[in-house]
């Protein structure tokens, strides 16, 4: 396993933000049409008092991978964690801007297991996600 | 014959076990999850420090998500925490199955939890590639969906 090396990542320093517009048919692809479902029936989303259909919340911790991913390469898709809570709903038609900041290192065997917070922010001005993700480095 | 019952806070007791269908990780999945996800990385298309291509990490948490539907009809719930930990890479031509138990089942602030740890596995050579936890909302007895 080739990774990337701890001594270039530092505690406190933040990933670049990566902004995701969740449409529809997002939505759609992730879940699966079903009616009667608050992810992808707008309908039903709006008679359980929903404006619009909800994105699953595990739509998030795929972009947290992917950020992770950015950072730590192989060495989170073998050996990386996620830990992440669910705070607010999120809406078709929604903006996210994910955030991650380095917030340890700590020796794990002879590698660096390098832990980013996160937090997903909506144009709302609301958190969505908050939580850990982590991966080793050299 | 699985007589399918709305699932709930009374009904759902800790040690439960649960087990997803198969499922053959096709290139189309692949790419579909690239679409909903806006994730396109290289690796899960075309040459990757694997060998060949893989999947997204996050592939398959659907698939241990849903293996409460094995068994119970899930009304729409909050899902409160998601846990995991990635152990070998997710590639097209796996089949794999997730497998399940409730550790925990808890009420805070008036609202119902369960708590079910999970491992999802190439079922050919039984390597464990996902394992974690997940926090869902219930309700507290029984419920109809409609």
């Amino acid at each position: 396993m080739s990774l990337n090396k701890a001594a270039s990542i530092n505690i406190g320093d933040e990933l670049a933000p990566r902004v995701k517009q969740i449409a529809q048919r997002q939505i759609d692809a992730y879940s699966g049409v079903r009616p009667k479902s608050i992810h992808t029936d707008v309908e039903w989303a709006q008679k359980k008092g929903f404006s619009a259909p909800l994105a699953q919340g595990l739509m998030s911790t795929a972009y947290v991978s992917q950020m992770m991913v950015d950072l730590l390469g192989e060495g989170f898709v073998r050996g990386g964690k996620i830990n992440v809570a669910f705070i607010k709903p999120v809406l078709a038609g929604d903006t996210l801007t994910m955030h991650g900041v380095v917030k340890s290192k700590a020796a794990e065997s002879d590698k660096t297991r390098v832990t980013v917070e996160f937090w997903c922010e909506s144009q709302r001005g609301e958190k969505t996600l908050v939580g850990t993700a982590s991966g080793l480095a050299a | 014959m699985i007589e399918f019952k709305t699932i709930s806070y009374d009904l759902v007791q800790v040690g439960e076990e649960f087990k997803s269908d198969d499922f053959l990780i096709k290139p189309e999945d692949v790419e579909t999850f690239a679409f909903a996800v806006d994730d396109h990385h290289p690796w899960y298309f075309d040459r990757s420090p694997y060998g060949g291509p893989i999947a997204h990490p996050v592939l398959l948490a659907n698939q241990a998500l849903m293996m409460r539907h094995s068994r119970y009809i899930i009304p729409a719930g909050l899902h409160a925490k998601m846990q995991m930990e990635f152990v070998e890479p997710l590639r097209a031509g796996m089949r794999v199955r997730s497998y399940g138990k409730v550790i925990d089942k808890l009420e805070k602030r008036g609202r119902y939890y369960m708590v079910t740890e999970f491992e999802t596995k190439d079922e050919e050579s039984g390597t464990v590639l996902v394992r974690g936890q997940f926090t869902q909302m219930l309700f507290k007895g029984e419920r109809h969906v409609a």
